[in-house]
């Protein structure tokens, strides 16, 4: 329902507010970007500690450097077929902010990360209409460079509309 | 008499041209280098400015204060003003420059001098302006508004700093009970309520500005042995602390975002009527007529505060008093500055990621030193270097630690006025004594632990001390003594609060469970037991509901609270003698005492504090009912099974019990025997949370940092043996 209600705003003004600075990275075949802002650094894949009765996409927890923080599978989160970890498979780490408004450290994993780009404001295309197959609620908008197009992800959103999985998850298990 | 130290002089002179530069800023119709200027005249008096040893320099320095003041009142200088100023500051850094020579100081510039007089002590002239017919209704209140577009910054800060001019001013208040006359502490009062007033004229805060300027010229009077300090002023001034604070706590929660934007109103003119009554009388009668406090309208207050002293100190302007405090100033002066830098005020984000880097370095250390290719090496020099490396982490460790725990000193004082509050409330009389105020704790505990303290030692007035006439006939003195009592015991700290009322009535404690159903009259209960019961919810033995305490809703809370910081608190009490509350509580809440549990490839920490025996079970300690609800029989107990594999869907070494190890936890009363792969050891972990992602699963209680530097998790003993165990709990559910 809320969904429903808050995507024609993020839509409408994706193309104007959504220009500035990515960092693109790979997940099979497909391209993505995240604002550069967000993210605090990117390390090699390492032990993560995985943590009980979350949803498979939780892969469980790392200690950065006397931190802990939840990784996340962005394959699994996003239905894609799960692949073998590869010299280029690394961890994305982002400063992240809840609903709350804390903020808060999270990892994703990707199968590569590629480069920082700068998209213009006409390189930034509205999120076009799935239909209610594909949850775009996430997602910024779609920005195509040299023939390629690449989703534009917004990281907060996507803790958010996890935040909400778990809580039906909670609701049904209960 | 101490020659003022050529040091001293210098510093003046110094302060002296910082004033001059400020005001080369300073222009009419602004307030443009008028907080400098103010602050740094109110540092010149400070540093002993005023010693009569410098004649005529304080009286210079009254002039040009009393015109800042008047700037203050318009928030901007006039053209008159700024070539005042300027010919006073000329003259003070002359002056001073002399007496660094060793010469006489020249007599006041004549002519200003007849300006100045125009505009006489700034504080009646102030007042004059604003104070209202003193018959009359009282003016409507004024509203406060903040800008927090603009100044939120300085909001926060002013928000942030006047927490501790607040205390100073409480606590400078109750030594002022006892000695009305101290000269430092009317100084320091006086101070707090100049800055305070500084900063909300800076802001802008009309309200609290005006309210502190009223305050700041009480004090002013008082210290300059004008007015005599008497349990109505006293009481003034705590009101004004009181209201102050409100101001405050209001502003905080607006920025805070708490509540919407919009004025804030608090009522501050009805305090406002007796301060300006205070001031007024030594003001329109500037004659040394000291008893005019007497004959002002002390605001009723049933303090129990020491009678008013007697005006004599104060009628009697003795030189020689007088004198006495000023060169106390002078001597203190220099020597008060360095401790106060000897504090740094650091951001605890700053102060936990130092923490979490020492944690990461102290495993990089252990992780060389440990390393298998460097043991190779056989080097007794590299042997000698990691070993030093090793007591240097661990030195760091401690330091970075320690630098987390803070005196319970601020906690323990706040219970001065509470006591005081009480008891004069309720008409008892009753002193507080403090012991081990320097006991350090963990800053967290600290400030979670004041609250059930503050109900505690109100308790303790409110329940334990009894009134004057009883006590008397008791044979015991007229007034009772609460004492409040920190030290550390075997790795624990003990907050001790013991006082010598009435104590525990078991019969009556019996009694009321009874009667309340929380008990049945059939239970027999130790004396522990019986003392326990004013924990339950709902209980409360007192009589009377009073508004301090007595509706029930207060010691069950108390408990709770000390459980959530994992403390333990116990009753002792002798009837007729009085009680003692133990609450002791663990050195820091940042590290546990943890057990690693392995199973299969996974490793999960239980606090050893819930742990209660270990052991691999045989077959026949095993029992199942309806073939699904699986027990393990210790030493004759039946005790739940719970399988974590099962629970946690890990691959384990083994699925069953007697190839495992089980672990009896308990919690709550409740236990759970927790099957798993192995004991991997005991080790202290520093908690860490996991966040906002882990929130909702109720497992776990957090993370810890491991030896290899890996994750483990903390496993929440509470919400595990509350678990309905085995596949039989989706059969039920």
């Amino acid at each position: 329902m809320s969904t429903a209600t808050q995507e024609p705003q993020t839509v409408s003004n994706a193309a104007a507010t959504n220009a500035g600075k990515y960092l693109t990275f790979v997940l099979g075949h497909e391209s993505y970007g995240i604002s550069v802002l967000k993210v605090r650094e990117i390390i090699r894949l390492m032990d993560i500690t995985s943590v009980p009765q979350m949803p498979p996409y939780v892969k469980g927890v790392i200690n950065l450097r006397g931190k802990v923080v939840p990784i996340v599978d962005l394959r699994i989160k996003f239905g894609l077929a799960e692949a073998q970890s590869s010299e280029r498979t690394c961890i994305v780490v982002v400063q992240v902010k809840s609903p709350g408004g804390a903020l808060a450290f999270m990892g994703f994993i990707v199968d590569g990360v590629e480069e920082v780009t700068n998209f213009g404001g006409n390189e930034v295309e509205q999120t076009p209409d799935f239909g209610s197959k594909l949850d775009t609620d996430y997602i910024l908008g779609m920005a195509k460079v040299r023939g390629k197009v690449k989703t534009l992800l917004d990281i907060d959103r996507l803790l958010t509309s996890e935040t909400m999985e778990r809580l039906a998850q909670t609701a049904q298990a209960a | 008499m101490p020659e003022p130290t050529s040091n001293y002089l210098a510093a003046l002179a110094q302060l002296a041209e910082k004033v001059a530069v400020e005001l080369v800023y300073a222009t009419a119709g602004r307030d443009d280098g008028l907080l400098p200027v103010n602050s740094l005249l109110a540092e010149m008096e400070e540093i002993g400015a005023n010693s009569p040893l410098l004649s005529p320099l304080p009286q210079a320095l009254a002039r040009a204060r009393g015109i800042v003041d008047v700037a203050f009142e318009r928030a901007a200088f006039d053209a008159a003003q700024v070539e005042q100023l300027r010919v006073w500051v000329n003259w003070m850094q002359h002056a001073l420059t002399l007496a660094q020579a060793g010469r006489e100081l020249p007599a006041l510039p004549a002519e200003t001098a007849a300006t100045g007089a125009a505009a006489p002590a700034p504080a009646p002239a102030a007042n004059a302006s604003a104070t209202p017919a003193p018959s009359g209704e009282l003016p409507p209140e004024e509203a406060l508004e903040m800008n927090i577009e603009s100044d939120g910054d300085l909001l926060r800060e002013f928000i942030n700093e006047s927490g501790e001019h607040l205390q100073n001013i409480e606590l400078g208040v109750l030594t002022l009970e006892e000695n009305p006359t101290d000269a430092d502490t009317l100084n320091s009062i006086f101070r707090a309520f100049h800055t305070f007033k500084g900063g909300s004229g800076f802001l802008n805060l009309l309200p609290m500005k005006n309210l502190a300027h009223e305050l700041e010229s009480l004090l002013d009077l008082a210290r300059n042995h004008k007015l005599t300090v008497n349990s109505g002023i006293i009481n003034v001034i705590l009101e004004g602390g009181d209201t102050l604070k409100k101001f405050i706590a209001e502003m905080n929660q607006l920025i805070s975002g708490a509540r919407p934007r919009g004025p804030i109103v608090v009522p501050a003119q009805a305090l406002l009527a007796p301060v300006r009554t205070f001031l007024h009388g030594p003001d329109s009668a500037p004659a040394p007529k000291a008893p005019t406090p007497a004959s002002a309208p002390a605001p009723a207050a049933p303090t129990v505060a020491p009678a008013a002293p007697a005006p004599a100190p104060a009628s009697t302007p003795a030189p020689k008093a007088a004198a006495k405090t000023e060169s106390v100033g002078i001597k203190d002066a220099p020597g008060a500055k360095p401790g106060s830098n000897a504090v740094v005020k650091v951001d605890t984000q700053k102060l936990d990621s130092l923490v979490d880097l020492v944690g990461e370095m102290v495993i990089a250390q252990s992780l060389i030193a440990q390393d298998r290719d460097l043991g190779t090496l056989q080097s007794q020099k590299l042997a000698r270097n990691l070993a030093q490396l090793g007591r240097i982490t661990n030195e760091l460790q401690r330091t970075a630690m320690s630098m987390r725990m803070v005196p319970i000193r601020a906690t323990f004082q706040k219970m001065t006025r509470l006591v005081r509050d009480t008891a004069a409330k309720i008409g008892k009389q009753a002193e507080l004594v403090m012991e081990g105020e320097d006991t350090e704790l963990d800053r967290t505990i600290v400030e979670e632990i004041s609250d059930p303290l503050i109900h505690m030692v109100r308790n303790s007035v409110d329940h334990g001390i009894e009134t004057p006439d009883v006590r008397v006939a008791k044979g015991k003195p007229a007034a009772g003594t609460v004492l409040l009592r920190a030290f550390h015991q075997g790795g624990n700290i003990v907050i001790e609060i013991r006082d010598d009322g009435a104590g525990l009535n078991k019969e009556r404690l019996v009694a009321k469970a009874v009667e309340k159903g929380i008990i049945k009259p059939t239970d027999q209960l130790s004396e522990k037991e019986i003392f326990n019961l004013i924990f339950a919810p709902g209980f409360s033995t007192a009589a009377v509901i009073t508004d301090i305490s007595g509706r029930g809703v207060g010691m069950d809370v108390v408990r709770k609270n000390i459980d959530k910081l994992r403390g333990k608190i116990d009753i002792s009490s002798t009837l007729g003698q009085g009680s003692v509350f133990t609450i002791s509580l663990p050195l820091t809440l940042a590290i546990i005492d943890g057990l690693v549990v392995s199973v299969g490839s996974e490793r999960y920490i239980l606090p050893t504090l819930s742990i209660r025996e270990s052991f691999r079970p045989t077959q026949d300690m095993l029992s199942t009912v309806h073939e699904r609800g699986e027990m393990v029989n210790v030493r004759g107990r039946l005790s739940p099974l719970l399988r974590l594999y099962e629970h946690f869907d890990v691959a384990p070494e083994s699925k069953n019990p007697i190839e495992s190890i089980v672990v009896v936890v308990e919690a709550d009363g409740a236990d759970r025997c927790v099957q798993v792969d192995r004991l991997l050891g005991k080790q202290e972990v520093v908690i860490k949370s996991l966040g906002e992602t882990f929130k909702r699963n109720p497992s776990l209680a957090g993370g810890a940092i491991l030896g290899d530097g890996r994750v483990g998790l903390i496993l929440d003993v509470n919400s595990l043996v509350k678990l309905k165990t085995g596949p039989q709990a989706a059969v039920s559910a």
